[in-house]
């Protein structure tokens, strides 16, 4: 947490000096495409038009924005598109999640995207919270060795968005039964509620709607978070539920050390693209320094406008956005990673889930 | 729960929502009526403008379009025979039919009637979703799904027709289409010849537009003249209310059939209507008429697409769990209005509950009267010359398609599968177990793989799965008893139900296409036999179960082609030579981009099939042409730019 506020103290400072520099108008008269890469009623459709009205507000010269969905072959088409049509005057952003970053950290087939050359504009948590059913005995995170009956955990896809729950499965060594085949987290939550699936994953707004009420109700028990970014490492705790623990510390608890190896590496990677940076907006690889920083700076101006704090209070618990040099080293980190990781990583896939390279 | 019910009709009688709300069954009607654009594109085209209304009026007028799309489309269902949406395609099987006979008022009378019930019995089920489509959606768990697509399979089978190696190798090819892109079970792509496009399978608008949209559209070219050739009585709307009214056990039926479609998360209306069509099947005695113009047809798949339409509702605001694609754009402006459905938002909004229930019910009974009052005008269209139509009529396939993945790949699968529409239709293969197949391919794979994952077998012996298996066996046993006990007197068996579709237009298949199809559909078994080891065990199943019968059926086909074989391919040399134009057409456009290919087509279609003069063909072309470039801009997926000539 400490990091992040230094990163954005440094972000502040630099908006402040470049505000006084001629940038007013920077983006006047312009529309800015946002591209993503998900049909129109998906959550990340639903972030970028959340998002959209204050970037219009607080970008230099208020541009219009415009959200387009280009859905197809799990995100790997629009980021194709992406590749092949992007401005590098940032006017087009990609604006994703960790489905378009795993194919490309897999180097799965059809990957056309460079997403490692891509400049980064802004980034929004995407949290998500792990919790299971009143039936199988648990109580908390400690518990989750002594379920009383086998877990059984519903998912998409394991090379998607479900890699980091599966992935954290890995780092926590518990002995859990992956059903993968669902059409999306929608009726994975269904199933959870109709009894079928005892563990379960839910992302920021789900998870405050639909699984928090639940929890109220006494019909599902919250374990933890997938973590937060601190110094480097995702061990800090998540805001979206600063009560629970994160995988780090669940580690910790169970085995008394900090965790380590290649499974905690392949989970850290894999999960800071998919929670801490889970919404990026990614540019052209030649932007320049001045289009980052007018977006560096409209993402502080954001974050400190009221309007914007009192939804999000609503809606993310109030998380912040994160922009500047130290979000885009993390991520441009995450989407690297060394060429052990990759190979646990395309093993354990092919090995357990029976992905083909 | 009455007083916020009469608060909520006040709410939406303020003069703006009532206009937001029928402006946008305005947009509504407009898309139901554009072949291959439907609910969604509808949805999409008015969302950035629900933004600029208060919450109450953005999300009436989304319902306005969601609402009459399925009623509308039975227009250019009936009338042009393209499914004007996926869902009403047995609507254009059946109605377009009776429309070649000069019976288009009754078919239209029917599918608004029977689509207005549908709306009215989803619109009940909303207002009872509290108390009782909750716990049912509760209830559905995944064997119940499972047993739900293996009821759809049951009706479908009634739609094989009188050749029967022909109707099941043409379901066995849907299946196959079916399983192409993602398995759910396991990690695998298949089929998809490493391609991007392909890993998402293929979207069903593509395959409904393809096999029935193109190839009528083809057939009705080349024959020249108009759609009808009799007076079309579209005035006397008399017949349709007294059919309507013979069949209103049946329509109401079908929306019940429709409402537990809508339960069903993220299966469209489509299943159910094919499953409410089969249904109407089963149930006629007389079911000769089936595929040639049977309004019984009409009046089940109208009745179960409204109603899947509006109880896609009922997930989505108990759940947060969109029931279909529609739906999920929705779902995405509630949140946007800072509403987060559950069944918290139903105790804490019960005056946005009833909002969405008023809205719908008024827009599906205004919707229905609006369709009644403009038919007598489009039905004009029937008696003009049909290559007039078609140039738009093709292009607007070419946007709805377009709409799946905004990429050229779109246009090449439209008329891909416009080609093999062709083929089954001109080869004597039915094309409806074949979209059936294509539809309920992916739910039965993906249902029966997470039933058997997370029950074992156990779910066998669930109460759900065996009621909704009762459904199939008591048929089947009371069948059993009555051949045993008609056996005992040597009267004929149950004849097979013939569904031949359309073959007004041609008579008897044709030897050669019929031949060519079948060596096509041995080719692709047999690659599909070749790549299917390469799978994951739990990829295999589906596709094994649609290889195993298909490869040997296609072979017999094969054999009985060649022995069968005239070369009568001259019969349908100008509709071949309509369908080249039109492949050549989409390689045009990515060469070169939209514009000039585009132009030429229409050029064409006006200069040489229309034989219009030269002024006029000039104005309305270029009024055509408009249209087109204005539809790509303002559904946001820019046209396709050339890829030798980076033109647009």
């Amino acid at each position: 947490m400490q990091g992040l506020k230094i990163s954005m103290a440094a972000v502040l400072l630099m908006g402040s000096t470049l505000s006084a520099a001629a940038q007013d108008g920077q983006f006047a008269g312009k529309t800015i495409e946002v591209v993503v890469p998900f049909g129109e009623g998906g959550a990340t459709f639903v972030s970028a038009k959340f998002l959209e009205p204050y970037f219009e507000k607080h970008l230099p010269g208020n541009p219009d924005i415009d959200v387009v969905s280009r859905p197809g072959g799990g995100s790997i088409l629009g980021a194709n598109w992406f590749e092949q049509n992007a401005k590098s005057d940032g006017t087009t952003i990609l604006f994703t999640t960790s489905s378009t970053a795993n194919p490309f950290v897999l180097g799965q087939e059809g990957v056309d995207y460079r997403l490692a050359d891509y400049r980064v504009a802004f980034s929004h948590p995407f949290s998500a919270v792990a919790y299971v059913s009143p039936s199988t005995g648990i109580t908390s995170a400690a518990d989750i060795k002594n379920s009383s009956t086998p877990l059984l955990y519903g998912g998409i896809a394991a090379a998607a968005s479900d890699l980091p729950g599966l992935l954290s499965f890995e780092v926590l060594d518990i002995d859990v039964r992956s059903v993968l085949g669902f059409n999306g987290r929608g009726p994975v939550r269904l199933a959870f509620e109709q009894g079928e699936l005892n563990l379960d994953y839910q992302f920021t707004p789900v998870y405050l709607t639909q699984v928090v009420p639940s929890v109220a109700e006494g019909r599902a028990v919250p374990l933890w978070t997938g973590g937060s970014m601190v110094d480097g490492v995702l061990k800090g705790r998540d805001p979206i539920a600063p009560e629970l623990p994160s995988v780090y510390e669940v580690y910790e608890a169970m085995n008394g050390e900090t965790p380590s190896g290649i499974e905690w590496e392949a989970f850290q990677g894999v999960a800071s693209v998919t929670y801490a940076y889970g919404l990026t907006g990614y540019m052209h690889p030649d932007t320049s320094k001045e289009v980052l920083d007018a977006f560096a700076t409209a993402a502080a101006a954001i974050n400190a406008d009221p309007e914007f704090q009192a939804e999000s209070q609503k809606v993310t618990n109030g998380a912040r956005l994160n922009a500047g040099p130290n979000t885009e080293a993390a991520i441009k980190a995450a989407l690297s990673p060394s060429d052990e990781v990759r190979t646990y990583l395309r093993n354990l896939l092919s090995e357990k889930f029976g992905v083909n390279f | 729960m009455i007083e916020p019910a009469l608060s909520a009709l006040d709410a939406l009688f303020d003069p703006i929502r009532l206009a937001a709300l029928f402006a946008g069954m305005l947009v509504g009607m407009v898309f139901g009526m554009l072949p291959g654009l439907g609910g969604v594109a509808a949805v999409s085209i008015l969302l950035p403008f629900v933004y600029y209304l208060d919450d109450y009026s953005g999300l009436a007028m989304l319902l306005g379009a969601i609402s009459v799309v399925y009623t509308a489309d039975t227009i250019t269902s009936v009338l042009l025979g393209a499914p004007g949406s996926p869902a009403s395609a047995p609507t254009a099987i059946e109605g377009h039919a009776l429309a070649k006979k000069g019976e288009a008022g009754r078919a239209l009378g029917v599918g608004f009637l029977a689509s207005m019930v549908g709306g009215l019995v989803g619109a009940a089920v909303l207002f009872f979703a509290i108390p009782i489509a909750g716990p049912i959606v509760l209830m559905l768990g995944t064997p119940e799904l499972f047993m739900f697509a293996l009821v759809g399979l049951f009706f479908a089978s009634s739609m094989i027709g009188k050749d029967l190696a022909k109707g099941l190798a043409a379901a066995c090819l849907g299946v196959l289409l079916g399983v192409v892109g993602p398995a759910q079970a396991a990690a695998d792509f298949r089929f998809t010849f490493g391609q991007v496009y392909l890993l998402d399978g293929f979207s069903l608008t593509i395959v409904a537009l393809g096999l029935f949209g193109v190839a009528e559209v083809i057939s009705m070219l080349a024959a020249g003249g108009s759609i009808s050739h009799e007076r079309m009585k579209v005035t006397k709307w008399g017949d349709g209310f007294h059919d309507f009214w013979k069949s209103r056990w049946l329509v109401l039926r079908a929306s019940i059939i429709g409402v537990f479609g809508g339960f069903v998360p993220a299966v469209g209306a489509s299943a159910s209507t094919w499953v409410a069509y089969g249904h109407a099947i089963r149930s006629t005695k007389d079911k000769t008429k089936f595929g040639k113009g049977e309004i019984r047809g009409i009046a089940a798949s109208e009745g179960a697409n409204n109603a899947t339409v509006i109880s896609d509702l009922v997930p989505t605001l108990l759940f947060s769990v969109p029931g279909g694609p529609a739906a999920a754009i929705f779902l995405g402006a509630l949140f946007s209005f800072g509403y987060y459905p559950g069944p918290r938002m139903i105790t804490q909004n019960p005056d946005l509950m009833f909002l969405i229930v008023w809205s719908v019910a008024l827009t599906s009974i205004v919707g229905a009267a609006l369709c009644f009052a403009v038919t007598p005008m489009l039905a004009r269209l029937t008696r003009i010359p049909f290559a007039i139509i078609a140039a738009p009529l093709i292009l607007i396939m070419v946007i709805g398609a377009y709409q799946s993945t905004s990429t050229m790949g779109d246009i090449f699968m439209l008329f891909l599968l416009g080609g093999l529409g062709w083929l089954m239709k001109h080869g004597g293969w039915p094309r409806a177990p074949a979209l059936v197949g294509f539809v309920l391919a992916g739910p039965m794979e993906q249902y029966f793989w997470l039933t058997n994952q997370i029950h074992g077998w156990s779910w066998l012996a669930r109460p759900g799965v065996l009621i909704i298996g009762s459904i199939i066996f008591i048929p089947f046993l009371l069948s059993a008893y009555r051949w045993v006990r008609a056996h005992g007197q040597e009267t004929a068996l149950q004849v097979p139900v013939e569904t031949d579709e359309d073959d007004a237009g041609t008579p008897q298949a044709s030897k050669g296409v019929a031949l060519v199809l079948a060596a096509i559909a041995t080719v692709l078994f047999l690659y599909a036999l070749w790549e299917l080891f390469s799978f994951n065990p739990a990829s295999r199943l589906m596709p094994a179960l649609t290889i195993v019968p298909g490869l040997p059926l296609a072979l017999w086909l094969l054999v009985r082609g060649v022995r069968e074989f005239n070369n009568d391919f001259e019969r349908d040399a100008r509709e071949l030579w309509i369908l080249v134009a039109l492949v050549a057409y989409a390689f045009v456009v990515w060469a070169i981009g939209l514009s000039i290919p585009t132009g030429l087509l229409i050029a064409w279609m006006l200069l040489a099939k229309a034989k219009m003069r030269l002024w006029t063909s000039l104005i309305y072309g270029g009024v055509v042409f408009a249209i087109i470039r204005v539809l790509f801009e303002l559904l946001r997926g820019d046209a396709p730019v050339g890829a030798l000539i980076p033109l647009s």
